[in-house]
Protein backbone atom coordinates (compact mmCIF):
# COMPACT_ATOMS: atom_id res chain seq x y z
CA UNK A 1 0.00 0.00 0.00
CA UNK A 2 1.26 3.45 -0.82
CA UNK A 3 2.08 5.27 2.38
CA UNK A 4 1.96 8.68 0.78
CA UNK A 5 0.63 9.67 -2.60
CA UNK A 6 0.69 13.26 -3.73
CA UNK A 7 -0.03 15.16 -6.89
CA UNK A 8 -0.22 18.92 -6.49
CA UNK A 9 0.11 22.18 -8.34
CA UNK A 10 0.54 25.56 -6.72
CA UNK A 11 1.67 28.90 -8.05
CA UNK A 12 2.99 31.60 -5.76
CA UNK A 13 2.43 35.31 -6.45
CA UNK A 14 6.21 35.76 -6.83
CA UNK A 15 6.24 33.37 -9.79
CA UNK A 16 7.51 30.19 -8.14
CA UNK A 17 5.48 27.24 -9.33
CA UNK A 18 5.24 23.88 -7.66
CA UNK A 19 4.16 20.94 -9.82
CA UNK A 20 4.89 17.76 -7.96
CA UNK A 21 3.90 14.13 -8.18
CA UNK A 22 5.35 11.68 -5.73
CA UNK A 23 4.69 8.31 -4.16
CA UNK A 24 6.32 6.99 -1.03
CA UNK A 25 6.12 3.35 -0.03
CA UNK A 26 9.10 2.85 2.26
CA UNK A 27 9.59 3.48 5.97
CA UNK A 28 12.25 6.16 5.82
CA UNK A 29 12.43 8.51 2.88
CA UNK A 30 14.18 11.77 2.26
CA UNK A 31 12.96 14.74 0.28
CA UNK A 32 16.19 16.20 -1.01
CA UNK A 33 17.06 19.25 -3.04
CA UNK A 34 18.84 22.61 -2.91
CA UNK A 35 17.44 25.51 -0.89
CA UNK A 36 14.38 27.07 -2.47
CA UNK A 37 13.39 23.95 -4.38
CA UNK A 38 9.96 23.73 -2.71
CA UNK A 39 10.64 20.99 -0.18
CA UNK A 40 9.16 22.82 2.81
CA UNK A 41 6.09 23.76 0.75
CA UNK A 42 5.52 20.11 -0.09
CA UNK A 43 5.72 19.19 3.56
CA UNK A 44 3.40 22.03 4.56
CA UNK A 45 0.84 20.82 2.04
CA UNK A 46 0.92 17.31 3.42
CA UNK A 47 0.53 18.65 6.96
CA UNK A 48 -2.34 20.93 5.96
CA UNK A 49 -0.58 24.20 6.71
CA UNK A 50 -0.73 25.24 3.07
CA UNK A 51 -3.67 24.53 0.78
CA UNK A 52 -2.62 23.59 -2.76
CA UNK A 53 -4.43 25.28 -5.60
CA UNK A 54 -5.00 21.96 -7.33
CA UNK A 55 -4.27 18.33 -6.58
CA UNK A 56 -4.71 15.34 -4.32
CA UNK A 57 -2.89 14.05 -1.28
CA UNK A 58 -3.51 10.70 0.37
CA UNK A 59 -1.79 9.19 3.41
CA UNK A 60 -2.18 5.51 4.31
CA UNK A 61 -5.18 5.22 2.06
CA UNK A 62 -7.00 8.21 3.54
CA UNK A 63 -7.62 11.17 1.21
CA UNK A 64 -6.47 14.36 2.87
CA UNK A 65 -6.82 16.69 -0.07
CA UNK A 66 -8.84 16.48 -3.25
CA UNK A 67 -9.34 19.94 -4.65
CA UNK A 68 -11.60 18.67 -7.42
CA UNK A 69 -14.00 17.25 -4.83
CA UNK A 70 -13.60 20.29 -2.59
CA UNK A 71 -12.03 18.24 0.18
CA UNK A 72 -9.19 19.62 2.26
CA UNK A 73 -8.84 18.33 5.79
CA UNK A 74 -7.65 20.79 8.41
CA UNK A 75 -4.26 20.16 10.04
CA UNK A 76 -5.80 18.89 13.28
CA UNK A 77 -7.87 16.34 11.37
CA UNK A 78 -4.87 14.76 9.65
CA UNK A 79 -2.89 11.95 11.23
CA UNK A 80 0.35 13.65 10.28
CA UNK A 81 3.05 14.61 12.78
CA UNK A 82 5.38 17.48 12.05
CA UNK A 83 8.82 18.22 13.49
CA UNK A 84 9.84 21.75 12.57
CA UNK A 85 13.33 23.01 11.83
CA UNK A 86 13.32 25.25 14.90
CA UNK A 87 11.54 22.61 17.00
CA UNK A 88 8.82 25.17 17.95
CA UNK A 89 8.41 23.89 21.49
CA UNK A 90 5.87 25.89 23.50
CA UNK A 91 7.98 28.27 25.58
CA UNK A 92 5.46 28.62 28.40
CA UNK A 93 5.29 24.87 29.03
CA UNK A 94 7.81 22.48 30.57
CA UNK A 95 9.21 19.62 28.50
CA UNK A 96 6.73 17.27 30.13
CA UNK A 97 3.81 19.56 29.33
CA UNK A 98 5.01 19.89 25.74
CA UNK A 99 5.12 16.11 25.41
CA UNK A 100 1.70 15.73 27.02
CA UNK A 101 0.29 18.27 24.57
CA UNK A 102 0.95 15.80 21.79
CA UNK A 103 -0.86 13.11 23.76
CA UNK A 104 -3.71 15.37 24.85
CA UNK A 105 -5.06 16.07 21.40
CA UNK A 106 -4.56 12.58 20.06
CA UNK A 107 -7.76 11.37 18.47
CA UNK A 108 -9.01 8.05 19.72
CA UNK A 109 -8.59 6.16 16.48
CA UNK A 110 -4.92 6.99 16.20
CA UNK A 111 -2.18 4.62 17.23
CA UNK A 112 -1.32 4.64 20.89
CA UNK A 113 2.24 5.53 21.84
CA UNK A 114 3.54 5.02 25.38
CA UNK A 115 4.73 8.21 27.08
CA UNK A 116 7.31 6.40 29.19
CA UNK A 117 8.70 4.50 26.23
CA UNK A 118 9.12 7.71 24.21
CA UNK A 119 10.97 9.32 27.11
CA UNK A 120 13.16 6.23 27.44
CA UNK A 121 14.05 5.84 23.76
CA UNK A 122 14.82 9.52 23.30
CA UNK A 123 16.63 9.75 26.67
CA UNK A 124 14.84 12.90 27.80
CA UNK A 125 13.77 11.76 31.26
CA UNK A 126 16.15 14.15 32.98
CA UNK A 127 14.75 17.09 31.02
CA UNK A 128 11.07 16.74 31.91
CA UNK A 129 10.98 19.59 34.44
CA UNK A 130 12.90 22.07 32.31
CA UNK A 131 11.65 24.82 30.07
CA UNK A 132 12.57 24.91 26.34
CA UNK A 133 14.88 27.89 26.68
CA UNK A 134 17.03 25.85 29.08
CA UNK A 135 17.62 23.09 26.53
CA UNK A 136 20.36 22.71 23.95
CA UNK A 137 19.53 22.49 20.24
CA UNK A 138 19.82 18.72 20.13
CA UNK A 139 17.68 18.30 23.27
CA UNK A 140 15.00 20.54 21.79
CA UNK A 141 14.84 18.46 18.63
CA UNK A 142 14.51 15.25 20.64
CA UNK A 143 11.63 16.71 22.64
CA UNK A 144 9.98 17.97 19.45
CA UNK A 145 10.30 14.49 17.99
CA UNK A 146 8.78 12.95 21.13
CA UNK A 147 5.92 15.44 21.09
CA UNK A 148 5.08 14.68 17.46
CA UNK A 149 5.27 10.93 18.11
CA UNK A 150 2.90 11.12 21.05
CA UNK A 151 0.18 12.50 18.81
CA UNK A 152 0.11 9.06 17.19
CA UNK A 153 0.73 9.99 13.56
CA UNK A 154 0.40 7.70 10.55
CA UNK A 155 3.14 9.70 8.85
CA UNK A 156 5.91 11.71 10.45
CA UNK A 157 7.24 14.76 8.61
CA UNK A 158 10.50 16.40 9.53
CA UNK A 159 11.55 19.71 8.04
CA UNK A 160 15.33 19.97 7.99
CA UNK A 161 15.50 18.68 11.55
CA UNK A 162 19.29 18.71 11.60
CA UNK A 163 19.87 22.05 9.90
CA UNK A 164 20.20 24.09 13.09
CA UNK A 165 22.66 21.63 14.67
CA UNK A 166 26.43 21.37 14.44
CA UNK A 167 28.04 18.32 12.83
CA UNK A 168 28.60 16.28 16.00
CA UNK A 169 25.06 16.86 17.19
CA UNK A 170 23.58 16.04 13.80
CA UNK A 171 24.90 12.53 13.98
CA UNK A 172 23.54 11.99 17.49
CA UNK A 173 20.06 13.25 16.65
CA UNK A 174 20.03 11.18 13.48
CA UNK A 175 20.84 8.16 15.61
CA UNK A 176 17.84 8.91 17.83
CA UNK A 177 15.68 9.26 14.75
CA UNK A 178 16.80 5.86 13.51
CA UNK A 179 15.93 4.42 16.91
CA UNK A 180 12.47 5.94 16.77
CA UNK A 181 11.76 4.55 13.32
CA UNK A 182 12.96 1.12 14.42
CA UNK A 183 10.86 1.18 17.62
CA UNK A 184 7.52 2.47 16.35
CA UNK A 185 7.76 1.76 12.66
CA UNK A 186 6.30 5.17 11.78
CA UNK A 187 6.72 6.06 8.11
CA UNK A 188 8.93 9.12 8.05
CA UNK A 189 9.59 11.69 5.37
CA UNK A 190 12.35 14.08 6.17
CA UNK A 191 13.45 17.10 4.26
CA UNK A 192 17.08 17.95 3.93
CA UNK A 193 19.42 19.89 1.70
CA UNK A 194 22.52 17.99 2.88
CA UNK A 195 23.53 14.89 0.98
CA UNK A 196 25.30 13.42 3.98
CA UNK A 197 22.00 13.12 5.90
CA UNK A 198 20.34 11.38 2.99
CA UNK A 199 23.11 8.88 2.45
CA UNK A 200 23.10 7.83 6.07
CA UNK A 201 19.46 7.38 6.80
CA UNK A 202 17.13 7.10 3.83
CA UNK A 203 15.76 4.03 2.05
CA UNK A 204 14.28 6.19 -0.68
CA UNK A 205 15.31 9.60 -1.95
CA UNK A 206 12.92 11.97 -3.67
CA UNK A 207 14.90 14.52 -5.61
CA UNK A 208 13.29 17.92 -6.19
CA UNK A 209 14.47 21.12 -7.74
CA UNK A 210 12.61 24.29 -8.74
CA UNK A 211 9.30 22.85 -7.60
CA UNK A 212 9.54 19.71 -9.70
CA UNK A 213 10.32 16.07 -9.11
CA UNK A 214 13.59 15.05 -10.75
CA UNK A 215 13.88 11.45 -9.61
CA UNK A 216 12.81 9.00 -6.96
CA UNK A 217 14.57 5.83 -5.87
CA UNK A 218 17.34 4.35 -3.71
CA UNK A 219 20.06 6.83 -2.64
CA UNK A 220 22.87 5.21 -4.64
CA UNK A 221 20.85 5.49 -7.81
CA UNK A 222 19.37 8.94 -7.34
CA UNK A 223 22.43 10.67 -5.94
CA UNK A 224 24.60 9.62 -8.85
CA UNK A 225 22.51 11.56 -11.33
CA UNK A 226 23.86 14.71 -12.95
CA UNK A 227 21.79 17.17 -10.90
CA UNK A 228 22.79 16.24 -7.34
CA UNK A 229 26.39 15.89 -8.47
CA UNK A 230 26.39 19.38 -9.92
CA UNK A 231 24.98 21.12 -6.87
CA UNK A 232 27.44 23.05 -4.77
CA UNK A 233 27.61 23.62 -0.98
CA UNK A 234 25.84 21.28 1.40
CA UNK A 235 23.55 19.91 -1.30
CA UNK A 236 26.56 18.82 -3.30
CA UNK A 237 28.05 15.34 -3.32
CA UNK A 238 29.94 14.08 -0.33
CA UNK A 239 31.77 10.86 0.38
CA UNK A 240 30.58 8.80 3.33
CA UNK A 241 32.50 5.61 3.95
CA UNK A 242 31.15 3.18 6.49
CA UNK A 243 33.75 2.12 9.06
CA UNK A 244 33.71 -0.79 11.50
CA UNK A 245 36.69 -1.12 13.80
CA UNK A 246 39.07 1.67 14.67
CA UNK A 247 42.69 0.70 15.24
CA UNK A 248 44.75 3.41 16.91
CA UNK A 249 48.28 3.46 15.53
CA UNK A 250 50.60 6.11 16.87
CA UNK A 251 49.43 9.52 15.75
CA UNK A 252 46.96 8.00 13.30
CA UNK A 253 43.91 5.76 13.35
CA UNK A 254 43.61 2.90 10.89
CA UNK A 255 40.43 1.52 9.42
CA UNK A 256 39.81 -1.26 6.92
CA UNK A 257 38.07 -0.46 3.65
CA UNK A 258 37.71 -3.80 1.92
CA UNK A 259 41.21 -5.20 1.82
CA UNK A 260 42.94 -1.84 2.12
CA UNK A 261 43.85 0.40 5.05
CA UNK A 262 42.58 3.94 5.39
CA UNK A 263 44.72 6.32 7.43
CA UNK A 264 42.76 8.75 9.55
CA UNK A 265 43.56 11.43 12.12
CA UNK A 266 44.21 10.23 15.67
CA UNK A 267 41.06 10.04 17.68
CA UNK A 268 40.64 10.61 21.36
CA UNK A 269 38.55 7.70 22.65
CA UNK A 270 35.82 9.93 24.04
CA UNK A 271 32.16 9.21 23.41
CA UNK A 272 30.70 6.65 21.07
CA UNK A 273 32.67 5.16 18.20
CA UNK A 274 31.93 6.92 14.93
CA UNK A 275 30.43 4.96 12.05
CA UNK A 276 31.39 7.03 9.04
CA UNK A 277 34.24 8.91 7.50
CA UNK A 278 33.27 11.97 5.50
CA UNK A 279 35.24 13.85 2.88
CA UNK A 280 34.63 15.82 -0.26
CA UNK A 281 35.15 14.46 -3.79
CA UNK A 282 37.35 17.48 -4.43
CA UNK A 283 39.78 16.15 -1.79
CA UNK A 284 40.51 13.05 -3.87
CA UNK A 285 43.40 13.06 -6.34
CA UNK A 286 43.37 10.37 -9.04
CA UNK A 287 46.40 8.76 -10.53
CA UNK A 288 46.85 6.00 -13.12
CA UNK A 289 49.82 4.67 -11.19
CA UNK A 290 50.89 4.63 -7.58
CA UNK A 291 53.23 7.50 -6.79
CA UNK A 292 55.78 7.08 -3.98
CA UNK A 293 57.36 9.83 -1.85
CA UNK A 294 54.19 11.81 -1.27
CA UNK A 295 53.02 13.36 1.99
CA UNK A 296 49.61 11.84 1.23
CA UNK A 297 49.15 8.82 3.50
CA UNK A 298 46.18 7.29 1.70
CA UNK A 299 46.72 5.48 -1.58
CA UNK A 300 43.62 3.41 -2.27
CA UNK A 301 43.56 1.34 -5.43
CA UNK A 302 40.30 0.56 -7.19
CA UNK A 303 38.36 0.24 -10.43
CA UNK A 304 36.30 2.98 -12.01
CA UNK A 305 32.62 2.00 -11.92
CA UNK A 306 30.93 5.12 -13.25
CA UNK A 307 31.91 8.36 -14.97
CA UNK A 308 29.52 11.33 -15.02
CA UNK A 309 30.54 14.17 -17.29
CA UNK A 310 29.17 17.62 -16.42
CA UNK A 311 29.96 20.90 -18.16
CA UNK A 312 32.99 21.88 -16.13
CA UNK A 313 33.81 18.80 -14.12
CA UNK A 314 33.89 15.03 -14.32
CA UNK A 315 32.74 12.87 -11.41
CA UNK A 316 34.36 9.46 -11.14
CA UNK A 317 33.06 6.63 -8.94
CA UNK A 318 35.83 4.28 -7.85
CA UNK A 319 35.31 0.95 -6.09
CA UNK A 320 38.02 0.68 -3.44
CA UNK A 321 36.07 -1.82 -1.36
CA UNK A 322 33.32 0.80 -1.02
CA UNK A 323 32.39 3.33 -3.67
CA UNK A 324 34.04 6.70 -3.38
CA UNK A 325 33.67 9.70 -5.67
CA UNK A 326 36.39 11.94 -7.03
CA UNK A 327 35.98 15.08 -9.12
CA UNK A 328 38.47 16.10 -11.78
CA UNK A 329 38.52 18.56 -14.65
CA UNK A 330 37.43 17.31 -18.07
CA UNK A 331 40.98 17.91 -19.34
CA UNK A 332 42.47 15.70 -16.62
CA UNK A 333 39.92 13.00 -17.27
CA UNK A 334 40.83 12.92 -20.92
CA UNK A 335 44.61 13.20 -20.35
CA UNK A 336 44.53 10.27 -17.93
CA UNK A 337 42.13 8.30 -20.10
CA UNK A 338 39.71 7.70 -17.24
CA UNK A 339 36.85 5.46 -18.21
CA UNK A 340 34.76 2.62 -16.83
CA UNK A 341 36.75 -0.37 -15.76
CA UNK A 342 40.19 1.19 -15.66
CA UNK A 343 42.32 0.93 -12.52
CA UNK A 344 43.16 4.11 -10.62
CA UNK A 345 44.78 5.08 -7.34
CA UNK A 346 42.90 7.49 -5.08
CA UNK A 347 45.11 9.79 -3.05
CA UNK A 348 43.68 11.47 0.04
CA UNK A 349 45.33 13.43 2.79
CA UNK A 350 44.69 12.36 6.36
CA UNK A 351 43.59 15.90 7.21
CA UNK A 352 40.85 15.89 4.61
CA UNK A 353 39.05 13.01 6.34
CA UNK A 354 36.54 13.63 9.14
CA UNK A 355 34.91 11.24 11.55
CA UNK A 356 31.14 11.47 11.61
CA UNK A 357 29.00 9.78 14.25
CA UNK B 1 -3.43 72.22 53.81
CA UNK B 2 -3.72 69.22 56.05
CA UNK B 3 -1.99 65.93 55.15
CA UNK B 4 -4.14 63.19 53.70
CA UNK B 5 -5.73 61.10 56.48
CA UNK B 6 -7.56 58.37 54.61
CA UNK B 7 -9.54 57.31 57.64
CA UNK B 8 -11.13 60.73 57.67
CA UNK B 9 -12.62 60.71 54.19
CA UNK B 10 -16.19 61.89 54.18
CA UNK B 11 -19.05 59.74 52.93
CA UNK B 12 -19.06 61.69 49.68
CA UNK B 13 -15.35 61.10 49.17
CA UNK B 14 -15.64 57.35 49.85
CA UNK B 15 -18.50 57.20 47.40
CA UNK B 16 -16.42 58.92 44.72
CA UNK B 17 -13.51 56.55 45.34
CA UNK B 18 -15.72 53.46 45.31
CA UNK B 19 -17.48 54.57 42.13
CA UNK B 20 -14.18 55.30 40.38
CA UNK B 21 -12.79 51.87 41.19
CA UNK B 22 -16.02 50.14 40.24
CA UNK B 23 -16.25 51.99 36.93
CA UNK B 24 -12.58 51.46 36.06
CA UNK B 25 -12.57 47.73 36.85
CA UNK B 26 -15.80 47.22 34.93
CA UNK B 27 -14.67 49.26 31.92
CA UNK B 28 -11.32 47.52 31.62
CA UNK B 29 -12.69 44.01 32.18
CA UNK B 30 -15.70 44.34 29.88
CA UNK B 31 -13.53 45.67 27.09
CA UNK B 32 -10.93 42.91 27.32
CA UNK B 33 -12.63 40.14 25.27
CA UNK B 34 -13.38 42.55 22.43
CA UNK B 35 -9.86 43.97 22.62
CA UNK B 36 -8.39 40.46 22.38
CA UNK B 37 -10.56 39.56 19.37
CA UNK B 38 -9.84 42.77 17.51
CA UNK B 39 -6.18 42.77 18.55
CA UNK B 40 -5.79 39.19 17.29
CA UNK B 41 -7.45 39.98 13.98
CA UNK B 42 -5.30 43.08 13.49
CA UNK B 43 -2.14 41.16 14.40
CA UNK B 44 -2.73 38.16 12.15
CA UNK B 45 -4.98 39.23 9.31
CA UNK B 46 -3.65 40.19 5.91
CA UNK B 47 -6.91 41.77 4.82
CA UNK B 48 -6.01 44.73 2.55
CA UNK B 49 -8.49 47.19 4.14
CA UNK B 50 -7.29 46.34 7.65
CA UNK B 51 -6.21 49.94 8.14
CA UNK B 52 -9.86 51.03 8.16
CA UNK B 53 -10.55 48.97 11.25
CA UNK B 54 -7.35 50.28 12.79
CA UNK B 55 -8.49 53.87 12.27
CA UNK B 56 -11.95 53.18 13.67
CA UNK B 57 -10.49 51.54 16.79
CA UNK B 58 -8.08 54.42 17.39
CA UNK B 59 -10.67 57.15 16.92
CA UNK B 60 -11.58 57.54 20.62
CA UNK B 61 -7.88 58.15 21.29
CA UNK B 62 -7.79 61.28 19.18
CA UNK B 63 -11.31 62.62 19.47
CA UNK B 64 -12.01 65.05 22.32
CA UNK B 65 -13.55 62.90 25.08
CA UNK B 66 -16.53 65.24 25.21
CA UNK B 67 -17.24 64.45 21.56
CA UNK B 68 -17.02 60.73 22.24
CA UNK B 69 -19.38 61.26 25.19
CA UNK B 70 -21.81 63.18 23.04
CA UNK B 71 -21.92 60.40 20.42
CA UNK B 72 -22.44 57.77 23.11
CA UNK B 73 -25.23 59.86 24.65
CA UNK B 74 -26.99 60.07 21.31
CA UNK B 75 -26.72 56.29 20.80
CA UNK B 76 -27.53 55.13 24.30
CA UNK B 77 -30.18 57.57 25.51
CA UNK B 78 -33.70 56.10 25.74
CA UNK B 79 -34.57 57.93 22.55
CA UNK B 80 -31.47 56.62 20.78
CA UNK B 81 -31.16 53.45 18.62
CA UNK B 82 -29.26 51.26 21.13
CA UNK B 83 -30.58 52.83 24.32
CA UNK B 84 -34.15 52.43 23.14
CA UNK B 85 -33.67 48.70 22.43
CA UNK B 86 -31.96 48.11 25.77
CA UNK B 87 -34.75 49.82 27.63
CA UNK B 88 -37.57 48.02 25.86
CA UNK B 89 -35.99 44.51 25.80
CA UNK B 90 -34.08 44.44 29.08
CA UNK B 91 -35.49 47.38 31.00
CA UNK B 92 -31.93 48.64 31.22
CA UNK B 93 -31.02 52.31 31.31
CA UNK B 94 -27.39 53.19 30.65
CA UNK B 95 -27.29 56.98 30.59
CA UNK B 96 -27.02 58.86 33.87
CA UNK B 97 -26.14 55.68 35.74
CA UNK B 98 -22.75 54.19 36.74
CA UNK B 99 -23.09 51.86 33.74
CA UNK B 100 -22.97 54.94 31.55
CA UNK B 101 -19.79 56.02 33.29
CA UNK B 102 -18.33 52.55 32.71
CA UNK B 103 -19.36 52.64 29.04
CA UNK B 104 -17.78 56.06 28.53
CA UNK B 105 -14.56 55.03 30.27
CA UNK B 106 -14.50 51.72 28.41
CA UNK B 107 -14.84 53.29 24.97
CA UNK B 108 -12.23 55.94 25.65
CA UNK B 109 -9.68 53.45 26.98
CA UNK B 110 -10.41 50.73 24.39
CA UNK B 111 -7.77 51.84 21.84
CA UNK B 112 -5.07 51.63 24.51
CA UNK B 113 -6.05 48.08 25.35
CA UNK B 114 -6.21 46.99 21.71
CA UNK B 115 -2.79 48.48 21.09
CA UNK B 116 -1.20 46.59 23.99
CA UNK B 117 -2.91 43.32 23.09
CA UNK B 118 -2.01 43.62 19.42
CA UNK B 119 1.63 44.27 20.25
CA UNK B 120 1.75 41.24 22.53
CA UNK B 121 0.14 39.02 19.88
CA UNK B 122 2.44 40.29 17.14
CA UNK B 123 5.36 39.23 19.28
CA UNK B 124 3.97 35.70 19.58
CA UNK B 125 5.26 33.40 16.86
CA UNK B 126 2.25 32.40 14.71
CA UNK B 127 4.08 29.19 13.81
CA UNK B 128 3.50 28.01 17.36
CA UNK B 129 -0.18 27.87 16.52
CA UNK B 130 0.69 25.80 13.44
CA UNK B 131 2.66 23.47 15.67
CA UNK B 132 -0.33 23.13 18.01
CA UNK B 133 -2.63 22.36 15.09
CA UNK B 134 -0.25 19.78 13.68
CA UNK B 135 -0.54 18.05 17.06
CA UNK B 136 -4.32 17.86 16.77
CA UNK B 137 -5.55 21.04 18.48
CA UNK B 138 -8.24 23.00 16.65
CA UNK B 139 -7.76 26.72 15.92
CA UNK B 140 -9.72 27.85 19.02
CA UNK B 141 -7.94 25.38 21.29
CA UNK B 142 -4.58 26.42 19.84
CA UNK B 143 -5.41 30.06 20.55
CA UNK B 144 -6.41 29.46 24.17
CA UNK B 145 -3.67 26.97 25.07
CA UNK B 146 -0.74 28.48 23.21
CA UNK B 147 -1.21 32.02 21.89
CA UNK B 148 -3.16 33.57 24.74
CA UNK B 149 -0.89 32.33 27.57
CA UNK B 150 2.13 33.61 25.67
CA UNK B 151 0.53 37.02 25.20
CA UNK B 152 -0.75 37.30 28.76
CA UNK B 153 1.77 39.95 29.80
CA UNK B 154 0.45 42.17 27.04
CA UNK B 155 -3.11 41.49 28.10
CA UNK B 156 -2.37 42.43 31.70
CA UNK B 157 -0.51 45.54 30.55
CA UNK B 158 -3.47 46.47 28.37
CA UNK B 159 -5.90 45.97 31.23
CA UNK B 160 -3.78 48.10 33.57
CA UNK B 161 -3.55 50.88 30.98
CA UNK B 162 -7.30 50.82 30.42
CA UNK B 163 -7.91 50.77 34.17
CA UNK B 164 -5.64 53.76 34.78
CA UNK B 165 -7.14 55.70 31.88
CA UNK B 166 -10.68 54.90 33.09
CA UNK B 167 -9.87 56.20 36.56
CA UNK B 168 -9.09 59.56 35.06
CA UNK B 169 -11.89 59.80 32.53
CA UNK B 170 -13.88 63.05 32.76
CA UNK B 171 -15.23 64.52 29.52
CA UNK B 172 -17.10 61.52 28.15
CA UNK B 173 -18.25 60.48 31.61
CA UNK B 174 -19.88 63.80 32.44
CA UNK B 175 -21.72 63.74 29.08
CA UNK B 176 -23.07 60.19 29.33
CA UNK B 177 -23.48 59.71 33.05
CA UNK B 178 -23.88 63.22 34.37
CA UNK B 179 -22.49 64.32 37.72
CA UNK B 180 -24.91 62.77 40.19
CA UNK B 181 -23.56 62.51 43.71
CA UNK B 182 -23.46 58.94 44.97
CA UNK B 183 -24.46 57.52 41.58
CA UNK B 184 -22.10 58.75 38.86
CA UNK B 185 -19.79 61.24 40.61
CA UNK B 186 -16.40 59.56 40.12
CA UNK B 187 -13.19 61.07 41.54
CA UNK B 188 -12.45 63.45 38.62
CA UNK B 189 -16.05 64.68 38.67
CA UNK B 190 -15.96 65.09 42.45
CA UNK B 191 -12.76 67.15 42.21
CA UNK B 192 -14.34 69.33 39.54
CA UNK B 193 -17.48 69.89 41.62
CA UNK B 194 -15.51 70.70 44.80
CA UNK B 195 -13.03 73.01 43.11
CA UNK B 196 -15.90 75.15 41.81
CA UNK B 197 -17.36 75.71 45.27
CA UNK B 198 -16.16 78.39 47.66
CA UNK B 199 -13.94 76.94 50.39
CA UNK B 200 -13.75 73.54 48.70
CA UNK B 201 -10.01 73.82 47.90
CA UNK B 202 -8.91 71.79 50.94
CA UNK B 203 -11.26 68.95 50.27
CA UNK B 204 -10.49 69.07 46.54
CA UNK B 205 -6.80 68.76 47.42
CA UNK B 206 -7.46 65.59 49.40
CA UNK B 207 -9.18 63.96 46.41
CA UNK B 208 -6.42 65.18 44.10
CA UNK B 209 -3.83 63.50 46.33
CA UNK B 210 -5.94 60.34 46.38
CA UNK B 211 -6.09 60.34 42.57
CA UNK B 212 -2.31 60.70 42.37
CA UNK B 213 -1.82 57.83 44.83
CA UNK B 214 -4.17 55.61 42.80
CA UNK B 215 -2.39 56.42 39.54
CA UNK B 216 1.02 55.72 41.10
CA UNK B 217 -0.27 52.45 42.55
CA UNK B 218 -1.54 51.36 39.13
CA UNK B 219 1.84 52.16 37.57
CA UNK B 220 3.72 50.40 40.36
CA UNK B 221 1.66 47.23 39.99
CA UNK B 222 2.19 47.35 36.24
CA UNK B 223 5.94 47.71 36.73
CA UNK B 224 6.10 44.86 39.27
CA UNK B 225 4.19 42.55 36.95
CA UNK B 226 6.44 43.52 34.06
CA UNK B 227 9.57 42.79 36.07
CA UNK B 228 8.23 39.50 37.35
CA UNK B 229 7.37 38.52 33.81
CA UNK B 230 10.86 39.39 32.61
CA UNK B 231 12.51 37.53 35.48
CA UNK B 232 10.50 34.43 34.71
CA UNK B 233 11.68 34.46 31.12
CA UNK B 234 15.34 34.79 32.07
Amino acid sequence: MCLLSMQCRHRYPGGFELDIRLDVDVRFSALFGPSGSGKTTILSMIAGLVRPQAGTIAVAGQTLVDTAAGRCLRPEERSVGFVFQESLLFPHMTVKANLRYGERWRRRKRRSVSFDRVVEVLEIGHLLGRYPHNLSGGERQRVALGRALLSGPELLLMDEPLAALDAALKARVLAYLERVVAEWDVPTLFVTHAQADVRRAADQVILVDKGRLLASGPPDEVLTRREPLSWTDAAGPVNLLRIERLEPCGDETHVRIGEQVLHLPARRPAGEAPHFVQFSPSDVVLSRRDIPDLSCRNHLVGRVRQVVRLDDSVFVAVDVGQILWAVVTPQSASDLGIENGCEVTCLMKVHALKFVG
Amino acid sequence: MSPLPLAFLTAGEWSALRLSLQVAVCAATAGLPAAVLIGYWLARSRFPAKWLVDVAVNLPLVLPPVVTGYLLLVLFSPAGPIGGLLESWLGLRIVFTWLGAALAAGVVSFPLMVRAVRLALEQTDPRLESAARSLGAGPVAAFFTVTLPLARRGLVAGWMLAFARSLGEFGATIMVAGNIAGRTRTLPLAIFSLANRPGGVDRAWRLVALSIVLACAALAVSEILERRGRAKQA
